[in-house]
């Protein structure tokens, strides 16, 4: 793929509109800020274009991560949704409605990066070559993996996603964890999107990318 | 892995005509051991093997079975599978480093050889990088950005940084490769104790 993936509309004017093939982008902010809601929505933004969606879901069941997708994208198309799952649920129903694949604990690093393997094998033979891939959240991995190993597994990870030319979404809740921590993990991405609560509303800031102002600005 | 002197290759192949083809173009650059069978594959592995060149299909102890038991016994080498039949998805859920389509030409095997021994390092490497960012996150934690801009230091480790990403990502290869990609974690995961 040559041409950009379009995230219009899902940030503020003035932000970013579109993203290069293998871009990474880190989605960071406190609890309850809406980071997942800005993930789905990054997500899915090109779904209507005929683009895949690969999430790899630390805590959330599939089925309930669908459900999730399907707010944000009513006309949802189930074959062009991938998920692996490393929740533990047992939920049936996800499994029958998309494509899945099960690791049975986050920190099965190898389990998910076969799981990631086989469902992109599966995009490609049903002929979508532009996938956005997502991971929420890199937080849920740190409970289970040494911090080493965690930025490791990112590294090769993004450069996964870089060299098949896809666009990365991944979230990290930056207040549990050590300022040196988030940095760490910070920069292994190409573009980090911060969210937080100012005093009239939730506010955003996008850094790393040509042309994205550093200024905070309102976000609705 | 071998210390010192040459990378030590272990062909597992039941054919003699195709095991010392393989010899004569591996000898110049490894210490090359040669098994005819799966039996003797698991008494010439030990410690010192860098890489297995383990084929498919053999009598009595199939290739998978010879690979399960390396893993079992948590040797630390890297096994590619030297296979006639197209390889499919198993491959990389099986834990094969790498395959190679039978018959492999010279290129093509020391090819693979050298990319598997690259990533013998890469776990090493990743973590010599992931010490440097570690730094540098501390540093970026404590100081203002001005403090750091005037910092030598902070330069010299800015470019440190710069060139070990450099070769960890040329030991990574081409990461949209399935068995490089999944083989890749794997080699980070065998350090995470226990995992």
């Amino acid at each position: 793929m040559s041409t950009p993936y379009d995230i219009d509309a899902v940030l503020p004017d003035g932000t970013i509109e579109a993203l290069p093939p293998g871009t990474n982008v880190l989605i960071t902010g406190p609890a309850m800020v809406g980071k997942r809601e800005v993930a789905f929505k990054l997500l899915a933004s090109g779904h209507e274009t005929g683009e895949g969606v690969l999430c790899v879901s630390t805590s959330a069941s599939a089925s309930s991560m669908l459900d999730e997708f399907e707010r944000y994208v009513p006309t949802l198309d189930r074959d062009r949704v991938a998920i692996v799952d490393c929740s533990g649920s047992d939920s049936q129903r996800a499994i029958r409605e998309i494509a899945t694949e099960r690791v049975s604990s986050p920190g099965d690093l190898t389990g998910i990066s076969i799981g990631t393997a086989k469902l992109l094998q599966r995009f490609s033979e049903q002929d979508v070559s532009d996938v956005r891939h997502g991971l929420v959240s890199i937080s849920t991995l740190i409970q289970y993996l040494d911090l080493n190993t965690v930025f490791k597994f990112l590294h090769i990870y993004t450069s996964r996603i870089a060299d098949t030319d896809g666009l990365g979404v991944f979230t990290l809740e930056s207040v549990s964890h050590d300022p040196q921590t988030v940095n760490t993990i910070t920069s292994e991405f190409d573009c980090v999107i911060e969210l937080r609560e100012g005093e009239d509303g939730r506010e955003i800031r996008v850094r790393g990318l040509p042309g994205a102002s550093r200024t905070w600005r309102a976000f609705d | 892995m071998s210390e010192n002197g040459p990378p030590v290759v272990l062909v597992v192949e039941d054919e003699p005509d195709v095991a010392e083809t393989y010899r004569r173009w591996l000898r110049s650059s490894y210490d090359v051991r040669v098994a005819p069978d799966g039996a003797t594959a698991m008494t010439e592995l030990d410690g010192d093997v860098d890489v297995v060149l383990l084929d498919r299909m053999m009598p009595e102890m199939a290739g998978e079975e010879v690979l399960r038991e390396i893993r079992d016994r948590e040797i630390d080498c890297r096994v590619a599978m030297v296979s006639a039949v197209d390889p499919d998805f198993d491959i990389v859920e099986m834990g094969f480093d790498a395959y190679v389509t039978k018959p492999p030409d010279r290129d093509e095997l020391t090819g693979t050889i050298e990319r598997l021994l690259d990533r013998a390092e890469l776990n090493d490497d990743l973590q010599e990088y992931y010490s440097l960012v570690a730094r540098q996150s501390a540093l970026q934690a404590e100081k203002t950005e001005a403090e750091l801009a005037e910092s030598d230091e902070y330069a010299a480790l800015v470019d440190r940084i710069e060139r070990e990403r450099e070769r960890v990502d040329e030991e990574l290869g081409d990461m949209s490769t399935d068995t490089e990609f999944v083989g890749a974690v794997r080699e980070i995961m065998d350090d995470e104790g226990g995992e």
